[in-house]
């Protein structure tokens, strides 16, 4: 007999085999459970753990009507059909339905997708509707499905496009509003995060579930009246017909609060369709991005720089050559014979570049703009009139325009005398606008805005608060000015305004610089006026037209769009005339 | 050559004493181990299966299912425990026979599609007996080679023609060839087949083989074992797998599997996630129930709980080798050392795939994993093991036992030197 086997030594072999594997073992799982457990847990944590984003929607942007938010633009939910190429059975079916009910949606050459046999992806429409989307849902076709997206849509067609934006396929807001406003408009997605079966079913296991609801987008409602926005985009409409004019802008501001009610710019867009266009420039807001030279509209800036500072009144005269010299340029008057001895509201009326470089002389020491002239007029015109800087308006794409600061050697006398009757300076129209408010409401500055509130959950309006204006200049100099625009309109154009009311304006014709210099073929006409009773101006408006190679003048080309919109502001607002 | 069906007919006259209750309880804190496990997740696999097969398993199917494999096995031990040894041992041939024509049965009815034959897996193992469930003849066949080749190679010790080729080695190879036919050929089950071989081996060890013969025999079932995995393509994407290493971006069946074992049991740390907080098992890491038991285990109970399971597994099979070492007959000796290779195998290789330092080999962890013949079957043999060890001498008395067995004096008083207990106490 085999003595090792009595002695048991091939049991102990085995015992030692048995031994060795299992420290193997447990040396393994310590690795595994204990140095190894955190990478684990991330690995796992990678595999187990989903996450579902709980899109947010996106704020609707309403206008008033009177005093009551109506949608401009809203969402709705479409749906992208594709197909499967590799699982549709009756490709014919497939074909003729989508063409049916899809009709313009589809895409073309349907049959050519389908028969892309190794996709398993091709789209066949976009952008159908819901009821679309469920008739052709009806027909239960094989490798057929559905995708939703939400898109903006516009009961109001294109009314204040450029003003809205649009919101580009990706879902972020451009141009308008909705990119000014993207981050407020575009809410906060929700997050579900969970732990979940292979087949991602949720479990209620461990503490790594999130469930954060959707913080939906502001829905925001504009200051932009859409009755007076409709208004004025006809009546520009009209004006660009009547003069020729191949662009239009116009501003209707509310010079007590700074609430801007209409804001208008042809040529626009459909924003339901931006993809179509072709030129870009019509998604610009020209009201804010566009600054040119204003022209003749500044003298009443000059002139309530003039009265505040003392140095002139309305009655106050100078003696008008047609021209005046400021260091080695002569400055001539576009309409010449006013000379002699004249008041500057004379001056005015018929729109004197001499009487407004005499204020600025007078603002120095009388004879020439020194240094301290120009210092005055840049505090004037930039810091109280703000003039040359970003007004902050919740419109993107804002420009700032520029008012060369007497510091720099640009800012020399000439450059003054200029801006003393609006050339030599960039400005939008919606700084020009917002500084002649600041004159008709008695001196008080309010920041332009577009914003008038916000519709809650509930749907209900709340209003926001008015800003604090800030008071630039003496009530009697703004009441003087406002006072001498009513004077300077009546003279010429009393009987196109409704009687009874408190109506004021400044033509503006510009020329504009092509190549560095004036040129001599193209000119922008402006308007600029208020209305309303006298004791309380309700409106600003600022009406701009040009064209490619357009000489087109203030009083015969943008003043008649101003005196429509204006006789109509006076009927639409109820005020009540006097006498 | 296989005439001796009455090998053990000289049975041992070690009066019957005391059994090792030991193997009773670190048996059955397995399994509780395992039907917790059940319990904890039944309801996720449950859902797994009936969202893959459109089955419908209740929260509770698998938990119950296990405790009624549980009562059966129970059943089974006590059964094969009471059965004196000697009428299975006597009957050893006719209980291979038996397992044979099951599997030659069970491939028949695989190649003529009956229904009886349950196709799974791109292998026919089950016989499918409706609503009794299923039954994996190569576990009775691992029954049968045990007690069969336990006899047969005892008497050939006894003669001491343990290396002869002709008259042992031949033989034996002939059986284990006919076996490994049915199971790895045709049943494509190279798990059962290497924990076959290990029982086999186990015995030859014990048995004494020569350490030239044993190397050979080793060498031939390596060269074997290689054409077998180079010839089935899932076999060989197994140890390509598992050479790849901790290769997560690898995408096939088997580096999943193992990943999301890994994963399991990683995840698992110290004191692992906690009963019914496991993840893995809703359908990430396949086999949850079965084959993966222990990664699941892994990851509800940490590292603590598998060692634990570990030192509960090898203190079962320490307890089989005391046994082993404190009977007499040298064919009872063989029997245990079997059931050692046996249970040895399964946990190592199991243990060992799931912890990825061996390739997949598709093997329960017994006692643990859900499925009743295998359990069935081990607890059998664990039954028998237990109703040996009531005949285990004293190792005072070993020498003088193995002694006067060997001269020849059976059935006289041997039994007062087998003081009862003295043993199974240490």
């Amino acid at each position: 007999m085999n003595l090792e086997l009595q002695k048991g030594s091939r049991s102990k072999t085995l015992a030692a085999i048995l031994f060795i594997t299992m420290a193997v073992f447990v040396g393994r799982l310590f690795y595994l459970q204990i140095i190894q457990h955190d990478y684990y847990v991330g690995v796992a944590n990678q595999e187990q753990i989903k996450r579902l984003a709980i899109p947010a929607k996106r704020g609707l942007i309403y206008a008033l009507d009177g005093q009551t938010p109506v949608p401009l633009v809203m969402n709705q939910t479409v749906y992208t059909v594709f197909a499967d190429p590799k699982t549709t059975t009756d490709d014919t079916k497939i074909i003729d339905t989508i063409r049916k009910i899809a009709g313009g949606n589809a895409c073309p050459d349907l049959q050519a997708l389908l028969n892309k046999k190794d996709s398993r992806y091709q789209v066949l429409a976009t952008r159908i509707t819901r009821s679309q989307a469920d008739k052709i849902k009806q027909e239960n076709l094989n490798g057929v499905g559905f995708q939703e997206e939400s898109q903006r849509v516009y009961p109001e067609g294109s009314l204040a496009a450029q003003t809205l934006g649009f919101v580009d396929f990706s879902g972020v807001g451009r141009y308008g509003v909705e990119d000014k406003l993207n981050d407020e408009l575009t809410g906060t997605d929700g997050l579900l995060q969970s732990v979940t079966d292979v087949r991602d079913v949720p479990l209620t296991i461990g503490n790594n579930n999130i469930n954060r609801p959707a913080v939906n987008g502001k829905n925001v409602v504009l200051s932009i009246d859409r009755n007076v926005q409709s208004h004025v985009e006809q009546a520009l409409s009209d004006g660009l017909k009547r003069t020729g004019a191949t662009r239009g802008s116009a501003i209707v501001m509310d010079p007590q609060t700074g609430q801007i009610m209409a804001m208008a710019n042809l040529p626009t867009y459909d924003p339901a369709k931006f993809n179509l266009v072709s030129d870009v420039a019509a998604f610009n807001n020209a009201v804010v991005s566009a600054p040119y030279e204003p022209g003749s509209d500044v003298k009443t800036l000059t002139m309530a720089t003039g009265i505040d500072k003392g140095v002139v009144t309305p009655d106050a005269t100078y003696n008008n050559t047609d021209y005046i010299k400021v260091d080695d340029r002569t400055i001539t008057n576009a309409t010449l014979g006013q000379t002699g001895e004249i008041t500057f509201q004379h001056a005015l009326n018929w729109s004197l570049n001499t009487g407004f470089v005499t204020v600025a002389e007078r603002l120095g020491d009388g004879k020439s703009i020194t240094r301290g002239a120009r210092d005055t007029m840049y505090d004037y015109f930039y810091n109280r009139f703000h003039l040359g800087q970003l007004t902050g308006v919740e419109v993107a794409g804002e420009t700032a325009g520029t008012v060369v600061s007497p510091t720099t050697s640009e800012g020399n006398a000439v450059r003054y005398s200029n801006m003393a009757f609006g050339q030599g300076l960039d400005a939008t129209m919606v700084q020009v606008a917002s500084a002649f408010g600041s004159i008709v409401n008695g001196g008080k500055y309010y920041k332009p805005t577009v914003i008038a509130g916000v519709v809650d959950a509930s749907g209900k309006y709340i209003a926001n608060k008015i800003t604090q204006p800030s008071m630039q200049i003496a009530k009697s100099t703004a009441d003087q000015v406002r006072s001498m625009t009513h004077v300077a309109r009546d003279t010429f154009f009393a009987s196109l305004d409704r009687p009874g009311y408190y109506i004021g304006g400044k033509t503006g014709t510009s020329q504009v610089i092509k190549n560095g210099v004036y040129s001599s073929d193209e000119t922008v006409g402006t308007y600029l006026g208020y209305g309303g009773s006298e004791d309380l101006s309700r409106y600003v408006i600022m009406i701009q037209v040009s064209g490619d190679n357009k000489l087109l003048q203030g009083a015969r080309d943008a003043l008649p769009i101003f005196t429509d919109i204006s006789n109509w502001m006076l009927n639409y607002l109820e005020i009540q005339p006097k006498g | 050559m296989f005439s001796e069906s009455a090998q053990f007919s000289e049975v041992t006259s070690v009066r019957r004493h005391r059994p090792d209750y030991l193997i009773v309880l670190y048996m059955g804190l397995l399994m509780l181990l395992g039907l917790v496990i059940m319990y904890a997740i039944g309801p996720q696999r449950a859902n797994v299966l009936n969202n893959a097969y459109g089955s419908n398993y209740g929260d509770t199917y698998f938990f119950g299912k296990q405790v009624v494999s549980l009562l059966f096995s129970l059943a089974a031990f006590a059964a094969i425990a009471s059965i004196p040894y000697n009428l299975v041992t006597k009957n050893a041939g006719k209980i291979l026979l038996f397992a044979l024509g099951a599997c030659a049965l069970l491939a028949i009815a695989g190649w003529a599609h009956l229904g009886i034959a349950q196709q799974s897996l791109g292998a026919t193992r089950w016989f499918n007996l409706g609503p009794l469930g299923s039954l994996q003849p190569a576990e009775l066949l691992k029954f049968a080679i045990l007690v069969f080749v336990a006899g047969f190679l005892g008497v050939k010790v006894k003669q001491g023609k343990l290396n002869d080729v002709n008259e042992t080695l031949i033989p034996l190879a002939v059986l284990t060839a006919i076996s490994m036919l049915f199971i790895v050929v045709i049943q494509k089950d190279l798990g059962t087949g290497v924990s076959l071989m290990t029982i086999i081996m186990t015995m030859l060890i014990v048995g004494g083989i020569n350490k030239r013969i044993g190397g050979i025999i080793l060498m031939t079932i390596i060269a074997v074992g290689t054409v077998m995995i180079i010839s089935a393509p899932h076999r060989l994407d197994r140890i390509v797998t598992f050479f790849k290493g901790d290769d997560t971006s690898s995408s096939d069946a088997g580096s999943y599997h193992i990943e999301q074992a890994k994963v399991a049991i990683g995840t698992g740390g110290l004191f692992g996630v906690g009963v019914g907080n496991s993840i893995q098992s809703t359908g990430y890491l396949p086999e949850a129930t079965n084959d993966s038991v222990f990664a699941i285990m892994g990851e509800t109970f940490g590292f603590v709980g598998l060692v634990t399971i570990l030192i509960l597994f090898g203190a079962l099979l320490m307890r089989l080798l005391k046994i082993m070492d404190h009977l007499i007959d040298v064919r009872l000796k063989l029997i245990v050392a079997g059931v050692f290779g046996w249970l040895g195998s399964h946990v190592i290789l199991n243990v060992a795939s799931m912890i990825g330092i061996f390739p997949l080999t598709g093997i329960t962890l017994p006692l643990l994993s859900f499925g009743g013949t295998s359990m069935l079957f081990i607890t059998a043999a664990l039954g028998l093991v237990f109703q040996l060890s009531h005949y285990t001498v004293n190792s005072l008395n070993l020498k003088e036992a193995q002694h006067e067995n060997f001269s020849g004096r059976r059935g006289l008083g041997r039994s007062r030197h087998a003081s009862r207990g003295s043993f199974t106490r240490g």
